[in-house]
């Protein structure tokens, strides 16, 4: 029997920078199965794990799982993958990313090839998974586990942070010249896997294209203090793609130009998302909701907006001693500034370097109302957000919620209970503003 | 030398009796009742009775489900996996993955080539793909139970229903049917999604011929249509779903008789109890 | 009264004894997990207190603080402290176990800080620069306790607390030699109890206690003999018999381990060296944990041996029959963990029953069904 049509989920765009990310996202699987045909090298990443610059460099593809994960659940063609994973044994409230993950390479080694119809063709058998331990467990357990369906060389890199309490005289040079020596190994293993030494002019040059796009991404969005808002969240996790998947390259740094003048004019001709912004919202945190983003619509059907958002996100410019001379201990001390950059507010504040973000978020983009996201299966991103919200709750009373589901899994999705959460929400705001 | 098999599940209790040469004497399915838990100790009664037999006379009796631990006129208490695999395998010998849905629980059983269980998976912490979650809906859209099989048979397109928790789908449902889906489709969606769920929990044993699918949800010619569609070949369905456990039980306590097992404790015809 | 009758009241009264000694005087330092050498804690003189949670304990408090969707272990752990029972702490400390463990300590902190609070961070990569970084986070560890207790950490008494745990390791070795014959000599259910009762107090006490039940258990007359299936079991924290006992009733012998609670964190010794610091280092970083990343050996099958190899051992010497992965939800590391290894042991042909429970003893009838029929599928 034939499944009945279902309705479009995804979501309309403010910008016309952020329509154009399609074709970029299309593009980082196209480039991927060329590099294959080509005989060049295609390695598994992790976003955000302060190691992009080092694989550009080396000229090796990257291939971010996660983002083919969110890809899948934004095309409603998650299930068949999240099975196949689960009857190969892996638990339900593992990761969905991973679970989508591990589904398609079990998928693909079962069926010997792309299994029919995956998204953007799908992704081809890498030559080399690259994980990283930063942000989750996760990040580095699931390519190992991977290896039961694909026997390619496998490396992760530990990623460190000093916590909030720590006293950063003593633990710096420690924390850095791990980073940079964790580093190094990655370097180290690219060589052997690609016969060639890394040319540090060349990695150079990736890293000011990275810092250059991360700069302008920055200031795109202190645009967005603008009101009313010139661009919202579900832009934000659409033109995440260059700042992410295309760091390093001239590709991202030309499309944050583009963004920039598009938001720019925006803002000073008071282009908002909708006609009538009657509240400003902060998406607090959590994975955004892949399989639903059409929902940052339905809030602006009550003149709701999101301005701006905590998860994805970029890190503030940090600067780096200028004596530092080479470009590996410079990516170790850039992750260590990026890390410790709200470490002094929050000792002096909340405690929390993350509220100290939000709270300056709140102030800064007028917000009227904080949402978060809360993933069944993200122990990252999910665990703690009650914690934020408690602690928020001691500097700020504007209403705040958090919304259940998961980022890419529908069963964990419940359509007539957030409509019902939403609309109390929206009389909470309403109150307020009457 | 009769051997009986009782499998005391949370709604029903059903009792085998076979003799030497495994032929059934007597099958009853009577409720096992939540307040009156001696109702099992009836429905043993009963067969005993329906054969011309005294409960001295049996020499082996072996319990099986949900009830199985507090059985005093049991000799031994075995799991249902292990009882509906024994029983499946008589009737059906080439079994080699058998699914069993049922009111509070769905499980699936591999076989080895010699008939033992080799693995098994089971779903009970969850409504969702089983008779349970069929039973809730049913309610919601004012059917009958027994006539989901029917009534799904009439769509040609099935509704899919996304969440597995039982409430949230019973509101996807609602909203479906706002939006103008037919009963019939809804229903063949509820099919899918059950199929769906145990068949891809059952992927986890390795599928292969013969598959046969047994307790409740056997009956149910929509949700066993639906299953086949994703199994990818036709299943094998006995005459007599919820029967199979009990039957194994009977053929085990058989088994142990023979090899002079032992029994477990000395047993007494009195009321099964669930609690200590 | 008997040693185990005394192993068993430290087992039922959690904490009592420690916090006996808190009102004593003596600083009573609470961890998590295996990363947190005992050895550092007892040089300063302070007294070691290994954090449970309470499995019979609904998690009636902790929703206010923490996502439902979190390790129950942790979440039962931080409603004990919601409700005061982990008041006589006077330091709380937390390695980076894991996502759950390094959120959670900050939520505890923020809420529950104890006089001094904490954490370390262990890397999850294994290697040179790793072990070096560990030894650094553990340096700083003692800098901190320096500070605080305004006592300077007397290497004399590192070096001391080395051989004392030591002593203490290799006298639960023996002990669970006593598990090797069939039918083993110490029930699964005992051997929890003697564990858990020696995380909540001083290690002296503890080794005296369980050479005292060695004694007795050799004394015992012997069991008789059963023929029932053996069962090793794998998974993480275990603190509570309702699980192991259940095993054991539906009609088998536990008879060996690698849990947190179990042989990984006693049972490889510290090397003594010159710098004891080195040897607790380097033992620590070692434990093996589905958190920590060993590297990938050249193809899958050398890999698999890299990093289970350990529990081929185990398994061939206690004469396993059949194993059970006891996971508690939401622990993705093991979650990832648990396929691979079940691949491993299903080569050396050893069934596998993988369980994921909630980390409460409300939910262990659901469990019955499973382990006994795995049980009667492993017995001809």
């Amino acid at each position: 029997m034939e499944a009945k049509e279902q309705v479009k989920t995804t979501a309309v765009k403010g910008t016309d920078m952020a329509r154009k990310v399609r074709g970029l996202v299309k593009n980082i699987y196209k480039s991927a199965h060329e590099a294959k045909a080509e005989g060049k090298k295609v390695a598994y990443f992790m976003v955000a794990s302060q190691y992009d610059e080092i694989i550009r460099a080396m000229d090796v593809v990257p291939l971010p799982t996660e983002n083919y994960a969110g890809l899948c659940a934004a095309k409603r063609d998650m299930d068949r993958f999240l099975l196949k994973a689960e009857a190969d044994g892996y638990s339900q409230v593992l990761c969905s990313y991973a679970r989508i993950g591990l589904g398609f390479d079990s998928l693909r080694k079962e069926l010997g090839g792309i299994p029919e119809g995956a998204p953007d063709g799908g992704m081809p058998v890498p030559d080399m998974m690259l994980g990283s331990s930063a942000v989750c467990d996760p990040r580095f357990k699931w390519y190992q586990a991977a290896g039961r369906y694909l026997q390619v060389p496998t490396y992760s890199i530990d990623v460190v942070a000093p916590p909030v309490y720590a006293d950063l005289n003593a633990v710096r040079d420690y924390y850095i010249k791990y980073q940079k020596e964790q580093m190094q190994g990655l370097i180290s293993f690219l060589e052997a896997q690609t016969g060639r030494k890394m040319d540090k002019e060349r990695l150079w040059e990736t890293i000011r294209l990275s810092d250059k796009a991360w700069q302008l991404w920055y200031e795109i969005d202190r645009l967005r203090v603008a009101i009313p808002s010139p661009m919202p969240t579900q832009d934000h996790f659409s033109i995440m793609v260059a700042g992410h998947y295309y760091s390093g390259t001239q590709v991202a740094v030309d499309f944050y130009q583009g963004l920039y003048d598009e938001v720019k004019y925006k803002a000073e001709n008071s282009i908002g998302v909708i006609p009538d912004e009657k509240y400003r919202i902060l998406y607090g945190g959590g994975l955004p909701p892949w399989h639903t983003l059409w929902i940052f619509n339905y809030f602006e059907s009550f003149g709701a907006v999101f301005v701006i958002e905590n998860v994805y996100r970029g890190y503030d410019p940090v600067e780096v001693p200028s004596h530092v001379k080479d470009p590996v201990e410079y990516l170790a001390w850039r992750a260590y500034l990026r890390f410790t950059q709200r470490h002094e507010k929050a000792r002096a504040n909340s405690g929390n370097p993350i509220v100290e973000r939000l709270l300056g978020m709140i102030k800064d983009y007028k917000i009227d109302g904080v949402v978060f996201h809360a993933c069944r299966s993200c122990r990252a991103t999910t665990v703690g957000q009650v914690h934020l919200k408690n602690l928020l709750g001691q500097y700020t009373d504007i209403p705040m919620m958090q919304l259940v589901s998961d980022m890419v899994d529908l069963r964990d999705y419940s359509e007539a209970q957030w409509k019902a959460q939403i609309g109390a929400f929206i009389e909470a705001l309403a109150g307020r503003s009457a | 030398m009769p051997f009986a098999g009782i499998d005391i599940g949370s709604t029903m209790t059903k009792v085998v009796i076979v003799d030497r040469k495994e032929t059934i004497l007597a099958s009853v399915i009577g409720p096992t009742g939540v307040e009156h838990r001696h109702l099992a100790l009836k429905v043993m009664d009963e067969a005993i009775g329906q054969c011309g037999l005294t409960f001295e006379a049996l020499d082996f009796i072996v319990a099986t489900g949900y009830g199985r631990i507090n059985v005093p006129f049991a000799d031994k208490q075995i799991t249902e996996i292990t009882c509906h695999a024994r029983g499946i395998r008589a009737i059906f010998p080439t079994v080699r993955i058998i699914i069993d849905i049922g009111g509070q629980d769905s499980k699936g059983i591999k076989l080895d080539t010699g008939g033992k269980v080799a693995n098994f998976v089971m779903n009970d912490k969850c409504a969702a793909g089983t008779g349970r979650f069929l039973e809730v809906i049913a309610e919601t859209l004012g059917v009958k139970l027994a006539d989901m099989g029917k009534i799904s048979l009439a769509a040609r397109e099935y509704v899919k229903i996304s969440n597995t928790c039982t409430v949230f789908a019973e509101h996807e449902v609602t909203s479906r049917l706002a939006e103008g889906a037919t009963i019939p489709e809804i229903v063949a969606g509820l099919h899918e999604s059950i199929a769906g769920r145990v068949v891809n929990m059952v992927r986890h044993l390795g599928i292969e011929k013969d598959v046969v699918v047994t307790g409740g949800g056997a009956k149910n010619i929509g949700l066993v249509k639906a299953m086949e569609g994703k199994i990818g070949f036709p299943v094998l369905v006995p005459p007599e779903p919820f029967l199979t456990g009990a039957l194994g039980a009977a053929l085990l306590g058989k088994g142990f008789f023979d090899r002079g097992m032992i029994r477990d404790h000395e047993r007494r015809l009195e009321s099964v109890t669930f609690f200590k | 009264m008997t040693a185990f009758s005394q192993l068993d009241a430290f087992y039922q009264e959690r904490g009592k004894h420690a916090r006996e000694l808190h009102d004593s005087g003596k600083k009573v330092i609470g961890y998590f997990c295996c990363f947190v050498p005992d050895e550092i804690i007892t040089a300063f003189d302070m007294v070691p207190y290994r954090i449970q949670g309470s499995q019979s304990e609904p998690i009636d408090q902790a929703d206010a603080f923490i996502e439902p969707m979190a390790c129950p272990f942790a979440r039962s752990c931080f409603n004990l402290a919601l409700k005061g029972k982990y008041d006589f702490l006077d330091g709380f400390v937390a390695p980076h176990s894991c996502d759950t463990v390094e959120r959670m300590y900050h939520i505890w902190r923020h809420n529950k800080p104890a006089p001094f609070n904490h954490f370390i961070n262990v890397p999850h990569m294994m290697g040179p620069s790793s072990d070096e970084f560990y030894r650094k986070e553990l340096a700083y560890f003692i800098k901190s306790l320096e500070e605080w207790s305004g006592r300077k950490l007397d290497t004399g008494k590192l070096k001391d607390a080395v051989r004392l745990y030591n002593r203490r390791r290799a006298v639960l070795r023996e002990l669970y030699e006593l598990r090797k014959p069939d039918p083993p000599l110490v029930s699964g259910t005992e051997i929890t109890k003697v564990l858990v009762a020696g995380m909540g107090i001083p290690a002296a006490n503890h080794i005296e206690l369980v050479k005292q039940f060695i004694k007795e258990v050799k004394e015992r007359p012997q069991p008789k003999a059963q023929k029932l299936p053996r069962i090793f079991i794998w998974g993480n924290e275990i603190d509570d018999i309702a699980f192991i006992r259940l095993v054991e009733e539906s009609g088998a012998h536990v008879v060996m381990d690698d849990l947190c609670t179990g042989t990984r964190f006693f049972w490889d010794d510290v090397p003594q060296t010159d710098d004891p610091l080195d040897g607790i280092a380097s033992r620590y970083i070692q434990t093996h944990c589905p958190r920590s990343n060993v590297p990938q050996a050249q193809t899958r099958k050398k890999d698999l041996e890299n990093r289970y190899g350990y529990i081929n051992r185990f398994v061939k010497e206690w004469g396993v029959d059949g194993v059970i992965f006891y996971i508690v939800r939401y622990c993705d590391t093991c979650e990832l963990e648990g396929p691979d290894l079940r691949e491993y042991l299903n080569e050396m042909k050893l069934p596998v029953l993988m369980i994921e429970d909630d980390y409460s003893t409300s939910t262990i009838g659901q469990l019955r069904t499973r382990v006994q029929a795995f049980l009667e599928m492993i017995t001809t």
